[in-house]
């Protein structure tokens, strides 16, 4: 990864390479939504999402080439330094929400457990897992951007720079994995999450958090202003059935796939429709993950849709199967 | 790689060879592309002059939505402006709601659409299906004209399926005016029959023409194309596809995929005669007369259709409204679209005779235009539009299910003898060639 440096002329295309479905390994396709970098405007580019019409994962195609990454992801993304200072009161709430989910995937984990956050960011979870979890747990993580591990550094964190694959840990190495909004942002999600179950003790788990390609607001607003899509950098949006094709790519057991509530994407998802169709700023900026009113609105909203089923956003459980298992197969 | 490691020979590098040589690539399977001429992009090839116009073979706007699948957005502009009008005696219609504000095409159409609720039978002629379709009125006045000028045949000549891309839901059409007043885009209606049609999908165009999304494939496959290497002979053993003939030198090919007019095709094929019936299809030939003029060029709208005898032509196009970047400042470019044949009066004048003739013939549409026409440049073509002509129409239907030859693909507009535009071509052709892939084995992983 270069440095980080100030974005190059914004009109100037990206380099973009064509790309097959990862699951597939063929390009049948449909078009799904066509939009633009509507939260930061690295690029002037128009980006195509499609869905693969053999498994119905939906992807980014063409999508920006690897040494894109610096430019894709600019200096003020929001993964890289999620303040209180910035967010507030917002940041109050998802801290203690958070908390409550983090160590409810924690349940039987043994005292002394290794734990290792996929694609961290500013290392948000495991400060939060640093300070409700158990005394004999370790931490580590591991993310690509060196501005994301600085950020993590800040607060104390230990994280790796690089890629999982680069993080040289011999097999058997941890006893639970996150991947939390992460695996949307992967090139390669099949390859990583290999590595991952090569890297989980028999019998650990991976959990993964990802948008819900199947939810109400990707079907209303899917067209274009979707807030998952998240133009350029969700290169892949999974629904239940895909995510679990992956796990079985992966040689993972699926434990259990659901669909929690999430504000996020309603938000952004109107956020864009706005800016993009010329709405006031003045309205525009009410839906932000700084606007605690849309938030809580939304988060309501996507409650009763979560408890059907059809929430914003997809959480995967998926085991490493036992040594048994291993010998018996 | 597909198992018998031959490559497969596509005829031709327009948009339709081109995708689908990426397509090929990008699965693993070996491809040559073989061009007869010097350059690429077929049909879709521009041309810019010393003063700064750029002409086309017709104006072949795309949306946002090719542009982002080619990657080629960055180089495309918005189109500012577009919409339809038809000229009928002596007014102005906006097509399609000023047409249907007129009470006397309402009347005919409503009076046809009860008297259909008694007598219901299934139109045999693109002249009955418009009638039935818009009401005698409208379709006497204003399709059938227009039809028979592109098509160079009497609409009762022509097959019922010349209508079935025109077919469209008001309730959708009303939709997205609606999104493209409120977004200022020029959404696009009716452009493209293979994708659902959406608000969020608008006209586009490259900066340098419409060229320069057949160079972003062909940078996929640079290395695979052969120019100015006319392929002479498609090769065809026991029903399949076995190779070309190029240059006197028989390749071997895995399979062939054309993009040649479909009675060259026809011509093409040795070792069967199933594509024998192919050779009685045929093509509208047309000259596009691109005029230049000072100022505006006072035009109600970017497309205008011109029915009936009044004028040679039957669409006049503004280029300067819908893609100013096109023309230089201060000036217009109208392209007039004449439908003809091959040696006839209007395809053997002289460009300058044509030029005038458009010019003072638009005078009714915009008065004393011919002081402000600077000059024209002509292009013409053997192949504009595929005529469905009835006699042939069951051989038509046929073809369109497949070519009959194993390993044989025919594609893009030429090549489907039908009449769609870039982004149908596109994605027809992607679908057209994975099947095509699956039955290589060619799926890698």
């Amino acid at each position: 990864m270069p440095p980080a440096t100030e974005s190059p002329a914004a009109d100037s295309g990206l380099r973009l390479v064509p790309v097959l479905c990862c699951l597939c390994g063929v390009e049948d396709v449909d078009p799904v939504g066509v939009g633009e970098d509507f939260e930061y405007r690295t690029s002037r580019d128009t980006f195509l999402a499609i869905r693969c019409r053999r498994c119905g994962l939906v992807f980014l195609n063409p999508r920006p080439a690897d040494d894109e990454a610096g430019r894709i992801y600019p200096d003020h993304y929001h993964a890289f330094d999620f303040q209180p200072v910035a967010f507030g009161f917002v940041y109050r709430v998802r801290h203690r929400l958070e908390a409550r989910r983090l160590l409810g995937w924690c349940r039987g984990l043994p005292p002394d457990a290794r734990i290792l956050d996929v694609g961290c960011g500013d290392g948000f979870h495991l400060r939060l897992l640093r300070d409700c979890g158990q005394p004999g747990w370790t931490y580590e993580g591991v993310d690509s951007d060196a501005r994301a591990v600085a950020g993590a550094g800040k607060a104390g964190i230990k994280v790796h720079h690089g890629k999982v694959e680069e993080l040289g840990r011999s097999a058997d190495s941890y006893h639970l994995v996150l991947m939390i909004m992460t695996i949307e942002h992967l090139a390669d999600p099949v390859g990583v999450l290999r590595e991952v179950r090569r890297l989980l003790v028999p019998g650990g788990r991976v959990v993964i958090v990802t948008d819900n390609a199947a939810s109400p607001d990707f079907r209303i607003f899917g067209g274009r202003h979707w807030g998952g899509y998240h133009f350029p950098r969700h290169f892949h949006l999974f629904n239940r059935g895909t995510l679990a094709k992956l796990a079985a790519a992966a040689d993972l057991n699926v434990e259990r796939i659901i669909t929690p509530f999430s504000p996020v994407n309603w938000v952004y998802s109107i956020r864009n429709w706005l800016d993009d169709w010329g709405a006031p700023r003045l309205l525009v900026n009410r839906f932000s993950l700084k606007s605690a009113p849309a938030l809580a609105f939304f988060t309501l909203f996507d409650l009763p849709l979560a408890l059907l089923g059809r929430g914003a956003i997809l959480r995967g459980t998926f085991r490493r199967p036992s040594a048994d298992a291993e010998v018996a197969k | 790689m597909n198992r018998s490691g031959k490559p497969v020979a596509i005829v031709g590098a327009g948009l339709a060879g081109l995708t689908a040589a990426t397509m090929l690539r990008r699965h693993g399977i070996l491809v040559r592309v073989f061009k007869a001429g010097k350059y690429i992009a077929g049909l879709a090839r521009s041309e810019r002059d010393a003063d700064g116009f750029t002409y086309d073979f017709g104006a072949h706007f795309i949306t946002n939505r090719l542009a982002a699948a080619v990657g080629c957005s960055t180089e495309c502009r918005d189109m500012p402006r577009y919409g339809e009008t038809v000229w009928l005696r002596g007014r102005t219609y906006s097509y399609p709601f000023g047409l249907m504000r007129s009470p006397r095409f309402v009347l005919s159409a409503l009076a046809t659409k009860a008297k259909a609720l008694l007598r219901r039978r299934p139109p045999a002629t693109a002249a009955d299906w418009y009638r039935a379709q818009y009401g005698t009125k409208l379709a006497n006045d204003v399709a059938i004209p227009i039809t028979e000028a592109w098509s160079g045949a009497p609409a009762e000549e022509l097959a019922a399926s010349v209508g079935e891309k025109f077919a469209t839901s008001l309730p959708r059409t009303l939709m997205l005016k609606a999104a493209a007043r409120i977004t200022g885009r020029t959404v696009a209606i009716g452009y493209c029959g293979t994708l659902p049609e959406s608000p969020h999908v608008w006209h586009v165009y490259p900066e340098g023409g419409v060229g320069a999304i057949c160079e972003r494939l062909a940078d996929e496959v640079r290395e695979d194309i052969r120019t100015e290497l006319p392929v002479e002979a498609i090769l065809v053993e026991n029903d399949h596809a076995v190779g070309v003939r190029v240059a006197g030198q028989v390749i071997e090919a895995a399979a062939v995929i054309s993009t040649a007019p479909v009675h060259v095709l026809a011509k093409l094929v040795r070792g069967t005669d199933r594509l024998a019936p192919l050779a009685r299809f045929r093509y509208r030939p047309m000259v596009f007369v691109n005029l230049r003029i000072a100022g505006p060029s006072g035009l109600p709208d970017v497309v205008n259709w011109t029915p009936g005898p009044d004028f040679p032509f039957f669409r006049l196009s503004d280029i300067g409204a819908g893609l100013p970047w096109l023309v230089p400042p201060g000036m217009s470019q109208v392209t007039a679209d004449i439908g003809c044949q091959v040696g006839d009066e209007i395809w053997s004048m002289a460009d300058e005779d044509l030029g005038r003739l458009c010019a003072n013939k638009m005078e009714r549409i915009v008065p004393k235009l011919s002081a402000r026409y600077l000059g024209c440049r002509v292009m013409r073509t053997p192949l504009a539009y595929p005529v469905y002509r009835s006699e042939y129409e069951d051989d038509r239907r046929g073809f369109v299910a497949g070519t009959g030859v194993g390993g044989l693909l025919s594609v893009g507009r030429n090549g489907e003898f039908m009449h769609i535009l870039m982004e149908d071509v596109f994605w027809r052709t992607r679908r057209k060639v994975l099947e095509l892939i699956e039955s290589l084995g060619g799926e890698s992983s």
